[in-house]
Parts: structure tokens; C-alpha cells; sequence
């Protein structure tokens, strides 16, 4: 079974299920910001993706959304796609595992998301923007954290944890409200599994 | 319908440069910037990169680019300059609030790594289509499958934006509240995607129906719209950029004993 988690061979169901995980991004994104939510809830397609197809189409819608960022919107966002892949990856195994069983699982799940993204997510903050995330609110916790002379990789990890929290089990929580409510013939379209029972 | 892109449809020697160039342009500036943090050397690539984006005569464009980060590089050199944890010599003070020299120093050369990045990158993107980057990269080798999947991302976002304010209408004229509470913004949001999602998923049913019909999964080796010359001019900037790149690793590594 585990052969079929990490299998390379897509079908051309799951090959389009990525254009779709990226739009749901994008849409996501400008939804929470007509709605002037103070989340970014720009990784719900992923997710989805993740828990429909397995952790390699959500790593590669991953980082397709932000390939496609960088090339229409903001070229730094290239560089957060190893972050998207992991992103993926996680649900992916977590799903697959069966730990996205109810919401209080999707609670703990979206938690463990968002600390795989601050960890991955961390050096590049440390590289790029000597370890600050362009949130103010993650910036505010950094420069005071900064100020008691806590480590640097300890204060922006932190940053971006704080940030990425609430919008990861949100956007975990939403991701599996939409699944849930998915009809059956949706979801067996992308499913790897395809055992032919006999009689 | 909006493009989803930066390109800038020009007619200038730096259009025409291979695409994949562009692409190791990017690695070697990132791989400068990282490796070497020298100001004068960091400041002869960025003007180099703005020579280049003037040749391509898209440098007014490249503004926009660097305003998404700028906030974030005020903020660095603030937060830098008063708490970087190898501050000491004081520089100048506002208020009670003490700058330090080696913060300054610090938050500097971050900005100028984070400027050299974002003109290299803003090279590739401002002046290559992003069709004929995706075309490229699959005679390259890149799957064709693959290839498809990014160009058909560009084509679906337009598309989902126009039924995504169908959707608001739809929903706002069965009295959904969108302004109001955070609680309430954020019950708002369900119903907003809930029908995003399902749209694009019973959509993606169809088109991958299309594409088996078309043979999408055959392996016969595919063809390609466009004719490819490389030039001459092409590899020798490819071995050329190449060349700085070893250059670039082999001076850090002597230059570290």
C-alpha cells in the first residue's frame, strides 16, 4: 500500500486536479481578503489536493502555486515553494495515515502543518530577510524577542509560527469542511486505489 | 480577461535570449549574493542587472516588483540596526531608540541581496513569455505533462476569477453578510469557496475526460508549435554564465582559507 502513497504514476484526473489546487489558492487568497480576514487562507487547494490525490500531487500543486506566483506576482514567492511542498507533503501522510478523521483531528493536524511550515520556512526567512516574515504582528513578537536577546533562529521561527498557526488550522479545518462535503464520485475520481474487487 | 503575467512585450536583444539563460542568470545571482558579501561586488551585479533590464527596456516595471518587499526592508533595517545581537557601536539615535552600526551594516547588505535577487528574477519574468518559458523548458526535457499542467494554470485563474464574482453575487443576493464580526467574515468564507471548489473540481472531471480523448496519455514523442534556432550568441552566454558560477565557488572556497 505504502508503494501507492509515494507512486509517481499520475493519473490524467490527478495531473488536472493541480491547475484547480492552484486556482483554489488564488481564490482563497482573494476571498480572505475581500472578507478583510486577517488570514491569508492561500493554501486550501493544496490541501485539498493533498488529501484527494496523496502527498505528491499536493507537493507539486504546491509548488506549482507559488512557481506561478513568482512568475505573475511576486518573484520572492519562488523561493517559499519548498515550504508549499512540505505544506503538501504533510497533509498528504497525515491524511493518508487517517489522522484528518474530524475536526478536532484537523485542529491537531493543521498545528503540525503550520510547525512543518515554520521549520521549513525559518532559513529562508533567516537568508533572505535576516529572520523577519513581513507580518507586522510576527514582526512585532520577532523585534521584542529580539530585544530580550532570545537566539535569532528561536525568535524567527517563532514569528512565523505565530503566523502561520491560526492560518494553517483554518485553512486545515475549511480544507476538510470542503472535503467532507464532497460527493463520493468526486473523490473515487482521483484516489489512487484502483483494486478491482471479484466475486 | 486579464493576462495572469508580468511579461512585457517588447522587441529587444534581452527578449530574445534563450529562456533557459535566463533561468542559470537567476541561479548565479542567488548563488553570488549568498556565497559573497562584499558591497562593491553586490553592487556591480545589481547595477548590471539594471543595465540589463534597461537594454530590455522594461526597468520601470521592475518598481512595482520591489515595492511588494519594501515594507518588509524598512522593517529590517529598523529592527536590525536597534537589536542585531552583534550590535556595539552605536551610530545615531531617534528618540530614546539607539541604531547600531553593525545592524545598519547587516540590514544593508540583506536589502542589497534581497534587490540583486529580485532583478534577476524580474529579468527573466519581465521579458519572457511565460508560454514560451513553459514551451522551452519541456523541449528541454521537462514532461510534456507537466508542461501542460503550468500552462493551463494560467489559462484556468482568469477563468476561476470571473465565476468567483458569480459566486459573491449569488450568494450576497441570498443575503449572505460578507462585512460585519470577524466571526461572521469568517462563516462568510465557506460559502464563498464551498461553491469555488466544487466548480473547479466537477470542471477538472471534464477536461481530464477531454485530454484522454485527445490522447494525452500516449507516449508517442510530441512535436512543437514553434521552431527553436540556438544561436550561437545563446551558448556562449550559457557557458559564460556557467563559467562565473564555478568562478563564484571555487574564489569562496579559496577565499574561506
Amino acid at each position: 500500500m505504502s508503494k501507492k502513497l509515494w507512486s509517481f504514476k499520475f493519473s490524467t484526473a490527478s495531473l488536472v486536479l493541480i491547475p484547480a489546487a492552484v486556482g483554489i489558492n488564488y481564490i482563497g487568497k482573494l476571498f480572505a481578503g475581500l472578507l478583510k480576514l486577517p488570514l491569508w487562507l492561500d493554501s486550501i487547494g493544496t490541501m485539498l489536493a493533498s488529501m484527494l490525490a496523496g502527498p505528491i500531487i499536493g507537493a507539486l500543486s504546491g509548488a506549482i502555486n507559488n512557481i506561478i506566483y513568482g512568475l505573475t506576482m511576486d518573484p520572492i514567492s519562488f523561493v517559499y515553494a519548498i515550504t508549499s511542498i512540505a505544506i503538501g507533503i504533510t497533509v498528504g501522510i497525515l491524511m493518508y495515515r487517517g489522522l484528518i478523521k474530524n475536526i478536532y483531528l484537523a485542529i491537531l493536524s493543521g498545528i503540525i502543518v503550520a510547525l512543518v511550515a515554520a521549520i521549513v520556512s525559518t532559513p529562508i526567512n533567516i537568508a533572505f530577510w535576516g529572520g523577519q516574515t513581513g507580518n507586522i504582528w510576527g514582526d512585532a513578537l520577532f523585534a521584542s524577542l529580539m530585544a530580550k536577546k532570545f537566539p535569532m533562529w528561536l525568535a524567527s521561527f517563532l514569528d512565523e509560527f505565530v503566523v502561520d498557526l491560526p492560518d494553517k488550522v483554518a485553512s486545515l479545518v475549511i480544507s476538510f469542511l470542503i472535503y467532507k462535503g464532497l460527493p463520493k464520485s468526486l473523490i473515487n475520481l482521483y484516489s489512487s486505489d484502483d483494486e478491482i474487487e471479484r466475486l | 480577461m486579464r493576462m495572469m503575467s508580468l511579461y512585457k512585450d517588447k522587441d529587444t536583444i534581452i527578449h530574445k535570449i534563450d529562456p533557459l539563460n535566463k533561468i542559470l542568470y537567476i541561479l548565479a545571482s542567488i548563488l553570488i549574493t549568498m556565497l559573497i558579501s562584499d558591497f562593491k561586488i553586490l553592487t556591480l551585479t545589481l547595477v548590471f542587472s539594471f543595465l540589463l533590464l534597461a537594454i530590455g527596456k522594461v526597468i520601470k516595471n521592475v518598481f512595482p516588483i520591489i515595492s511588494f518587499s519594501l515594507i518588509v526592508l524598512v522593517t529590517i533595517v529598523v529592527i536590525q540596526g536597534l537589536f542585531n545581537p552583534n550590535n556595539k557601536i552605536p551610530l545615531f539615535n531617534i528618540g530614546q531608540f539607539v541604531f547600531y552600526k553593525e545592524g545598519i551594516i547587516y540590514s544593508f547588505l540583506l536589502i542589497l541581496r534581497v534587490l540583486n535577487i529580485l532583478c534577476a528574477f524580474s529579468l527573466l519574468i519581465l521579458t519572457t513569455k511565460p508560454s514560451d518559458l513553459i514551451e522551452n523548458l519541456v523541449r528541454r526535457g521537462l514532461s510534456p505533462k507537466l508542461g501542460y499542467v503550468l500552462a493551463s494554470v494560467l489559462q484556468i485563474i482568469p477563468q476561476m476569477l470571473s465565476t468567483m464574482d458569480t459566486i459573491l453575487d449569488a450568494q450576497r443576493s441570498r443575503g449572505l453578510e460578507t462585512e460585519g464580526k470577524l466571526i461572521k467574515r469568517l462563516k462568510a468564507f465557506i460559502p464563498l469557496i464551498g461553491p469555488a471548489v466544487m466548480n473547479s473540481l466537477i470542471s477538472t472531471r471534464e477536461r481530464a475526460m477531454a485530454l484522454e480523448m485527445r490522447g494525452f496519455n500516449s507516449n508517442i514523442k510530441k512535436t512543437f508549435l514553434n521552431e527553436h534556432n540556438e544561436t550561437s550568441m545563446d551558448k556562449l552566454i550559457r557557458y559564460l554564465i556557467i563559467a562565473l558560477i564555478i568562478f563564484t565557488i571555487v574564489w569562496r572556497l579559496v577565499w574561506l582559507k
